[in-house]
């Protein structure tokens, strides 16, 4: 940080914390026993995904017909959640990569979670295309591979196996991103820890760090690779993810505008979801000193301009049916403002543009409840925008005849439910196993005294403090 | 417990070497015996009872028989009274498909959806598999002694001895029950013929105008005897409700017949002129030009003021009478009086047809009245060689009623129709034959009637027996058994013969009376032998009528004018059957309850039909239970708003409520959230012949005086189609595109000066293709052409693709949840509102589009492109992305969405013991169609069987697919021949001349999808006509 700044920047960590308390703070819930809140979100989480796994597993011991899909709506709470969680996947890429690239500071504090969150976000969207096949057991028959049937080979035109290869690409990227990001935290996790078992998988798993400059100069230069490599994919996932649509003959998918569409509209989604996480994590695990208001209001900035862009998609696709001509895409939009599923519709531009406006207050950004409510409704309205863009184009296309309605059995929104248990019992297992913040790369970032100020004259109050 | 010790100590004490003594040690003996014992387990184990199965070869090798190959067999339908002739296609013993005659002179190779779905009725578990004598299963011996005792005993006392039969066509069967009552002398038999639909007022009405009590045969189109004759055409038909193309008389002959003149050519731009004037929305109606709501009471003053008014046009002496005030504006009657004269005088004497399907005696005699001054008695309604369609006396009926009621009857037996399920009254009528001393039924299963009955004779399913047909004089075809009985039942001929002490077979008897009735009278050059065996070939002979009919010339004595007043106010009901189910008995058959209507695109359910105005009115929505009353009759039953009928008629559908379908309880997946099809113990439907009433000597289907009363409760209906307009929402529809334009019509005289662009989109034709065909097919092409002019809608084709394809069936829950499996879609479409409602009828399958989009994004490729132009489903590579049925501009996809043929098999036939107790229905599948899974997509396959089936029988004889060796299914069948299948490339082939048709189109042509399926624009004989603007005959010279 500059010594003279034109504007006072706001620290990154308050509190007035030393090196010390910011390993034992971060390291803390991995210490010590779980919180009785801790206890009960577990407990919440894994009943939903018992709920879900036992929905699942009816699904696929019945059929699919256990699905409120019909002949002319054949995805509809399936692929809704598939590209829901996949755009969820988006903001930790993002925030890791991208982020990094620019040299954002800010980041480190949100890094590692929003990185976490990325892998279970893309394990829960994994799970829908697997289990929205007729023949889930032959899932195995999307990869190409020499085989005894033929052989056989995949379909390359096909944009869903494109998704298999984006998807899985995408999941082995943020996998390695985040060990490789966690070596050094699994290090200090290591020195800190009795002999005992978390010791020795520490041991193993941050392959013999020594904290040397020679491993520090490795491990950057790994990580900036990395990033760089993960750039790319933080805008090609969700392109290919758009792709299933775009490339579809349906009106309301065929449209070129889709994969930055969609890219815009995972950030936004990905970037509510770890704001939702943040918001609670530092509140639970007392890490307001880490996760602080600017954290927040800088995540909700760039929230803002993600809700604006993807406000600007929607009014784009309206002018470019309009413009087009064609009576089919027309009709398609005229359905989704005043057909049966308007009330979709209107749920998602009033979640996902309206309601974003009020972040262009400080006062908003800066008010912890009402960014939470603002986060949450962004999160549900991007849902609704899955939903909206995949029922209502399907629901009524081309021929009047084969029109039809879609409402949802109580086994999709119980497999729903159940992905949102996998996510949350996975980040709660994750918060309780391995630094929910970057420790490396916080001391690194922000600018940290060796002592504590009994032993050094009192510093002026943080800028943040100020503010607030 | 001291005892107890003891006791043991005691019994193990004395013996050698026990289990308890030596449990320490295992000595070599011991291994031994162990070692013996587990390998004898091993052994006996290995011999587990696999399943036997014998594989015998023919002792006595049937002479052209190839295991697996199709033997074709010419019989005669059973599905109604009309008897289209038949060719059964059987496989290794197994009749499994129904396909139209080519050769019949009257079904034209047509058949209907009821007749395509016979198979299905052979191979149905709840069949009688047994006689039954008061209930309980016994022995034919048994119950021929029985009987016979019984009715020598009647003979002797003289009690009268009931025969009731539906209209039997067939003259060997007739011959048998009166060989029946000669037997036994009879002091007072009688045989009544009983129709479910009867016509009957048609024949009294001749009986009185023409002195011949006669069903006319009616020709909507007969080709000239002479190359260049003059053909019988009926140029402008009017009718009086009767649905010719859905259910009336013989509807797969009236079909084809009336499609000779629907398609017109740009040469020949000629067509017939069809309007109806009905109450509900027939098929026929739905296809008509013009279609005027009229209450079917008010026929009669309409019926007057035609007669009157053509009388006066052609003068001729009116009928005598005063007409009576009508509901109508006088100014619309006139103008609807003006409009039919016009149009009926426009045309020549004999080119003109007016129908009607009231049972109101005087109605139809001023129908033949308008007919004979038409001078149409010559041409289009033929009495000298009448049809014997319908035979039915409604007077025989209600008199039989009078006699059971008081208790006269002796002996009653019932064949071919389920006498109480169909006749109004059942309380009392069963309390009568409760009278009955001796009661018989030859139902094929239990029904109503069976079970009141004291013995059951269950007949041979028609597929296992001997019969023959001889719907119009001189037509006379014959049915043959394809499979040996499944079941312990015996033809009726054969239960007649034996209880006449003669001991002759079905076929014996059969042959018999050929010899005796039809070849001797005749005499043919030829030997009995040779003529017997060419029918049996044939299935079918035409010869001379045996005796002319003898009709008097017309007298007009009792044609009078309507002169009562129908009711000014109130709702009036009107029973009709629905396309598929046009008998109790095909109740059983889940093809046809899954069957939409036609019209109203409901499977498993009849409701009452009431006009948009009507529901408005009451404040009524699809599915509303209402209770419809009268005479202290009433049916609680759910609604359905049907555009296009009269705003005080209720219809409702006959032959539901059948005994036995509560079997429909287990059909279909059961889920958490899943409904059965009907609620346990529950019959599908309700029956609704209560409200048949007796009236004026004959059985009325429909009544005055009818009140509708909402319930409040709802009854879901389950539909295949839930919007209904191609024009799309008025609220947000795009300026410019109110209206889809997937039928594309034009009117008949637009069509006549350019055939070409004449209805045709506006938007712009398909772009030259980016990449280089990669499938450039210059083998085989293969494509299909469909007539939308000619397509009646009647639903023909998608059963017969059903049984073609091995189509499974859902039940209701899966309907209603938008998931039927069938591969055709019939799509209907309205417009208009009132009397102007206009309905047209789309065949929708998968379009085998060059172009597809369902081919590119599928991950395993498991839809492909042949190279013969077929869009491919490969089942076993599916693994069920549902992309391709997303993808579908058509929507014609359809996905197991469960294991749907595992459930129709065995739940259908509730729970199986044991494998030898499992379900016949499989056999009633197609070997050369895989079974689908659940969880993998299929679609049509434009019977890609069949074309390869082509190929191998070419390829053996080394010569070329000629054109029309391939027929698929639902081209094979289709009555009005709508459909052309074959090679495009092919330069002689009838499709490649249709190629050139200017009234093809491609549905969605614009988006360069390439559809191989193509259609023809609907053109409408709707264009306003002055008198003489064109020379007589409706021709364009």
């Amino acid at each position: 940080m500059s010594e003279t700044p034109s504007l006072p920047r706001p620290e990154l960590i308050t509190g007035d914390k030393t090196l010390a308390d910011v390993t034992n703070d971060i390291c803390a819930p991995l210490e010590c026993r779980p919180t009785g809140l801790w206890w009960a979100a577990i407990a919440v989480s894994l009943t939903a995904l018992a709920i879900g796994v036992a929905a699942v597993w009816y699904q696929i011991a019945t059929g699919i017909g256990t699905w409120g899909l019909n002949k002319t709506v054949g995805w509809a709470f399936d692929i809704t959640n598939f590209v829901f969680w996949v755009g969820i996947g988006h903001a930790g890429t993002l925030i890791s990569a991208v982020l990094f690239l620019f040299r954002a500071k800010w980041r480190t504090a949100v890094n590692r979670s929003a990185e976490a969150m990325t892998l279970f976000a893309v394990m829960c969207a994994g799970i829908f295309p697997l289990i929205h096949m007729g023949r889930t057991w032959l899932a195995y028959w999307t990869l190409p591979y020499p085989n005894t049937r033929g052989p056989l080979w995949v379909n390359f035109k096909s944009p869903l196996l494109w998704d298999v290869f984006a998807i899985s690409t995408y999941l082995a990227i943020s996998a390695l991103f985040w060990y490789v990001g966690l070596v050094p935290d699994l290090a200090t996790v290591r020195d800190r820890s009795k002999p005992g078992w978390r010791k020795r998988i520490c041991s193993i798993l941050c392959l013999g760090w020594n904290g040397s400059a020679r491993t520090w100069h490795r491990y950057e230069t790994v990580y900036l690779l990395l990033a760089g490599l993960a750039t790319p994919l933080v805008f090609s996932v969700h392109s290919i993810v758009s792709m299933d649509f775009a490339t579809a003959v349906i009106p309301g998918w065929h449209t070129t505008i889709f994969p930055p569409y969609f890219v815009a509209g995972a950030i936004f989604s990905g970037l509510a979801m770890v704001l939702t996480l943040m918001i609670i994590a530092r509140k639970t695990m007392n890490l307001q000193n880490y996760i602080t208001i600017t954290h927040i209001d800088r995540m909700c900035k760039l929230m803002l301009s993600m809700g604006c862009l993807v406000g600007l998609a929607y009014g784009t696709e309206f002018f470019m049916a309009f413009y087009s001509g064609n009576g089919y895409e027309q009709f398609v939009f005229m359905n989704r403002a005043l057909g049966p599923f308007s009330w979709a519709y209107w749920t998602m531009v009033i979640c996902n543009v309206g309601i974003p406006q009020l972040l262009w207050f400080r006062k908003v950004r800066t008010t912890i409840p009402l960014v939470f409510l603002i986060v949450i409704v962004i999160n549900i309205g991007m849902w609704f925008e899955r939903f909206v863009i995949i029922v209502t184009s399907l629901h009524r296309d081309f021929l009047p005849s084969s029109w039809a309605d879609y409402a949802p059995t109580s086994i999709e929104i119980a497999t729903l439910l159940g992905s949102f248990g996998l996510f949350f019992t996975c980040f709660l297992m994750f918060c309780r196993l391995a630094p929910v913040i970057a420790i490396a790369e916080v001391k690194g970032a922000a600018c940290l005294k060796k002592r504590r100020r009994a032993e050094t004259p009192p510093a002026e109050k943080s800028p943040a403090e100020k503010i607030a | 417990m001291n005892n107890e010790a003891n006791n043991t100590k005691d019994a193990t004490a004395g013996l050698p070497g026990s289990v308890v003594g030596n449990s320490a040690g295992l000595n070599r003996r011991r291994f031994l015996e162990a070692a013996g014992f587990s390998i004898s387990l091993v052994a006996l184990g290995g011999c587990g009872r696999t399943p036997v199965e014998t594989a015998l070869p023919l002792v006595d090798h049937p002479e052209g028989l190839i295991p697996g190959n199709t033997l074709t067999y010419a019989s005669t339908c059973s599905g109604c009274t009309a008897a289209c002739g038949l060719l059964v296609q059987a496989r290794d013993g197994r009749p499994l498909k129904m396909e139209g005659d080519p050769a019949h002179p009257l079904s034209r190779g047509g058949l209907c959806a009821v007749g395509q779905a016979l198979p299905l009725g052979l191979y149905d578990d709840h069949r009688l598999k047994g006689p039954l004598h008061n209930g309980d299963p016994a022995s034919w011996d048994k119950i021929d002694g029985n009987i016979k005792k019984q009715l020598r005993a009647i003979a002797d006392s003289g009690g009268a001895v009931r025969f009731v039969t539906p209209t039997i066509t067939s003259p060997t069967l007739q011959a048998t029950i009166e060989a029946l009552f000669d037997h036994y002398q009879f002091a007072d038999a009688r045989h009544v013929v009983f129709d479910v639909e009867s016509c009957s007022a048609i024949l009294d009405a001749h009986e009185q105008t023409h002195g011949a009590r006669v069903l006319p045969h009616y020709k909507f189109y007969e080709d000239p005897a002479e190359p260049d004759g003059e053909p019988i055409a009926a140029r402008v038909i009017v009718s009086f409700g009767a649905d010719f193309l859905g259910t009336w008389i013989s509807p797969v002959e009236f079909t084809a017949a009336w499609r000779k003149l629907r398609s017109p050519t740009a040469e020949h731009p000629v067509m017939s002129y069809h309007v109806q004037l009905e109450g509900r929305m027939s098929l026929a109606g739905s296809n008509a030009d013009k279609r005027y709501r009229l209450l079917p009471d008010e026929y009669g003053i309409v019926l007057s003021h035609l007669a009157e008014r053509l009388a006066e046009s052609e003068n001729k002496k009116s009928p005598p009478g005063h007409i009576a005030e009508s509901s109508i504006p006088a100014a619309e009657l006139k103008d609807l009086v003006d409009h039919l004269s016009n149009r009926l005088l426009d045309v020549q004497p004999g080119q003109s047809l007016v129908l009607c399907d009231s049972q109101n005696v005087a109605d139809q005699l001023l129908v033949n009245f308008i007919n004979n001054l038409l001078g149409n008695y010559e041409t289009t309604v033929d009495v000298k060689r009448p049809s014997r369609q319908r035979q039915g006396s409604d007077a025989d009926v209600l008199k039989l009623i009078e006699e059971l009621k008081a208790g006269n009857v002796a002996a009653l037996f019932v064949a071919g129709t389920d006498l109480t399920h169909n006749l109004p009254g059942r309380e009392a009528l069963v309390a009568a034959i409760g009278k009955v001393p001796l009661v018989v039924s030859f139902a094929e299963r239990q029904d109503d009637f069976a079970s009141l009955a004291h013995f059951v004779c269950p007949d041979h399913h028609p597929l296992e027996s001997w019969l023959d047909a001889e719907p119009v004089d001189g037509v006379i075809s014959l049915s043959q058994p394809t499979v040996k009985p499944l079941r312990d039942t015996r033809s009726i001929l054969e239960s007649l013969a034996r209880w006449s002490e003669r001991d002759e077979s079905a076929y014996e008897i059969l042959k018999t009376t050929w010899r005796e009735k039809i070849f001797f009278p005749r005499a043919q050059q030829q030997s009995f032998r040779k003529f017997w065996n060419q029918a049996v070939h044939d299935g079918l002979v035409m010869v001379p009528p045996a005796k002319e009919i003898s009709v008097d010339p017309f007298n007009s004595e009792a044609v009078r004018l309507a002169d009562e007043r129908p009711p000014q106010d109130g709702l009036s009901l009107v029973l009709y059957s629905k396309i598929g189910m046009t008998d109790s008995r095909h109740a059983h058959n889940p093809w046809l309850q899954e069957l939409p209507d036609p019209v109203t695109k409901i499977t498993w359910d009849n409701y009452v039909c009431i006009s948009p105005a009507l529901a408005e009115e009451e404040g009524l929505e699809d599915g509303d239970v209402v209770s419809v009353a009268a005479a202290g009759i009433s049916v609680e039953l759910p609604v359905l708003i049907q555009p296009g009928q009269h705003d005080r008629v209720l219809a409702l559908a006959l032959h539901y409520g059948v005994r036995g379908t509560d079997r429909y309880f287990h059909i279909g997946r059961q889920w958490l959230e899943s409904r059965p099809t009907v609620a346990e113990g529950e019959l599908v439907g309700k029956n609704v012949a209560g409200f048949v009433e007796p009236r004026d000597g004959a059985l009325q289907y429909h009544r005055s005086g009818v009140t509708l009363k909402k319930t409040g409760r709802r009854h879901d209906l389950a539909t295949t189609q839930i919007y209904q307009s191609l024009e799309v929402p008025k609220h947000i529809a795009p300026r410019g595109a109110e209206v889809r334009d997937q039928i594309q019509s034009t009117t008949l005289a637009a069509f006549a000066k350019d055939p070409l662009h004449a209805g045709a989109s506006a938007h712009h034709l398909p772009d030259e293709q980016l990449w280089p065909e990669d499938h450039p097919k210059d083998g085989h092409a293969w494509g299909m052409i469909i007539d939308m002019n000619a397509c009646t809608g009647c639903s023909a084709c998608l059963i017969a693709c059903q049984s073609e394809n091995n189509v499974a069936v859902v039940g209701k829950d899966e309907v209603r949840r938008q998931r039927e499996m069938h591969w055709i879609r019939l799509d209907r479409y309205y417009s208009g509102e009132g009397d102007d409602v206009e309905v047209q009828y789309q065949p929708m399958m998968c379009q085998h589009c060059d172009n597809a989009p369902c081919e590119t994004v599928c991950p395993v490729l498991a839809t492909v492109h042949s190279d013969e132009g077929l869009n491919e489903q490969i089942y076993n590579r599916c693994v069920g992305t549902r992309y391709c049925a997303n993808n579908c501009p058509y929507k014609v996809r359809r996905f197991n969405w469960f294991n749907n043929t595992e459930w129709f098999d065995y739940e259908l036939n509730g729970e199986q013991d044991s494998a030898e107790d499992s379900s016949l229905i499989s056999l009633a599948l197609n070997p050369d169609v895989t079974v689908r899974s659940r969880g993998v997509m299929e679609k049509c396959s434009m019977c890609v069987q069949r074309i390869e089936q082509a190929r191998i029988q070419a390829g053996g004889r080394g010569a070329p697919i000629v054109d029309g060796a391939i027929q698929t299914a639902c081209q094979q069948t289709c009555p009005a021949q709508a459909i052309v299948f074959g090679d495009m490339n092919d330069p002689d082939s009838a499709i490649h001349a249709e190629l050139a048709n200017p009234r093809r189109y491609g549905v969605l042509e614009e988006f360069n999808f390439r559809p191989t399926v193509t259609y023809l624009r609907v053109v409408k004989n709707t264009d306003e006509r002055t008198p003489g603007h064109e020379a007589k005959g409706g021709r364009h010279e």
